[in-house]
């Protein structure tokens, strides 16, 4: 369990390199801690709706229709059928993605592979869409060339990783 | 998002009815914000505990250092055209919070950053090699802890909510090596006479 020390290993770090950089860290800390409750906080409506709209498709088993129908084209990259929602909406909306992984981890358990591939393809990935339009419209881009494929491309290369790995 | 919102509402209700399951789709639709909740109060205290962790690094500039650290590599990997190098301080600032897993301090340098390259670079609305690199290495996703996917598992009870994190980095980096690489070629390939720079 080598992987339990990470955590406590982080934080030591950190308050050292507080210390060493003269840092009232029990007030950076609470600093910290605001904003990160704060995002958590404004994710909620997030969270709410797309939440609703899984358990409106869970509960009529029409998820699991749909991934069933996935399964030959995700069995085929090594994906058990539960990763089929996380892997189409994950380029869409983190709060989505999020909700996702814990409807999985909720229904497969958090140890089942299903479960620990989707935290793994969660994590190595960023909101593709999202991204994209917020930095190509600030910059007044109209036309992107190959900047979509390509960063669909490089989501993939990741989930395969994944599937490879995890 | 908008458009998945309503397909997503409109085929569980449409399926819903035609299967003759409108109780459930009735206690379903009450339950998502329930859930939320209770999403919500599960990862509070792992996203209070990595907020607070950060809260130290970004006050003890460790930020600034990653940043410092980053820019002979940025350097070297955007092969930058006149003009775009003064984007640099913004893309290793957003590179080193992304990093960090500070999207908010992120946001704001990629932004700036990408209205640089676009000036020096970007004609008639069309994006240049360097922003699309960028663009593309931010979609990759750089961060290197995995912060929510830690909390939902701990949250969970699993027996190593931290184990993840091994496959994770790997993953991203397959992915961000792989993005940045058909970057190279798609550039090569719309650019056939451009030389590397000395």
């Amino acid at each position: 369990m080598t992987a339990s020390y990470l955590l406590p290993a982080l934080t030591v770090l950190c308050i050292l390199c507080g210390l060493r950089a003269r840092v009232d860290v029990y007030s950076a800390f609470v600093r910290g801690a605001k904003e990160g409750l704060l995002t958590l906080v404004n994710m909620l409506p997030y969270l709410a709706a797309i939440l609703t709209a899984v358990a409106l498709l869970r509960e009529t088993g029409l998820l699991e229709r749909a991934e069933h129908l996935l399964r030959p084209v995700l069995a085929a990259i090594g994906l058990p059928q539960e990763t089929a929602a996380l892997v189409l909406l994950r380029p869409l909306s983190g709060s989505a993605s999020l909700a996702l992984v814990g409807d999985v981890i909720r229904t497969c358990g958090v140890d089942s592979r299903a479960a620990r591939l989707c935290s793994v393809i969660s994590g190595a990935s960023e909101t593709v869409f999202f991204t994209g339009s917020l930095y190509l419209g600030a910059a007044g881009v109209r036309r992107s060339r190959y900047a979509v494929p390509v960063a669909l491309l490089a989501y993939l290369a990741g989930v395969l990783a994944a599937a490879w790995l995890a | 998002m908008n458009a998945v919102f309503c397909v997503m509402l409109l085929i569980g209700l449409i399926g819903s009815v035609s299967m003759g399951r409108v109780e459930e789709a009735q206690r379903a639709l009450m339950a998502g914000g329930g859930e939320a909740v209770e999403l919500l109060v599960g990862l509070a205290g792992a996203y209070a505990f990595f907020g607070g962790l950060l809260g130290v690094l970004r006050e003890s500039g460790a930020t600034g250092a990653l940043a410092a650290a980053l820019r002979r590599p940025a350097s070297r990997l955007f092969r930058f055209q006149l003009g775009e190098e003064r984007a640099l301080d913004d893309i290793c600032v957003n590179l080193s919070a992304n990093m960090l897993g500070m999207g908010g301090a992120a946001t704001p340098a990629g932004l700036s950053a990408m209205r640089t390259l676009a000036a020096a670079g970007a004609r008639d609305g069309r994006a240049s090699d360097a922003m699309i690199l960028f663009l593309v290495i931010n979609t990759s996703s750089v961060q290197l802890l995995p912060t929510s996917m830690i909390a939902l598992r701990a949250q969970a009870g699993a027996a190593s909510p931290a184990d993840i994190v091994l496959p994770t980095l790997l993953a991203t980096a397959v992915s961000t090596v792989c993005g940045v690489v058909l970057c190279r070629l798609c550039a090569a390939h719309a650019n056939p006479k451009r030389r590397r720079r000395p």
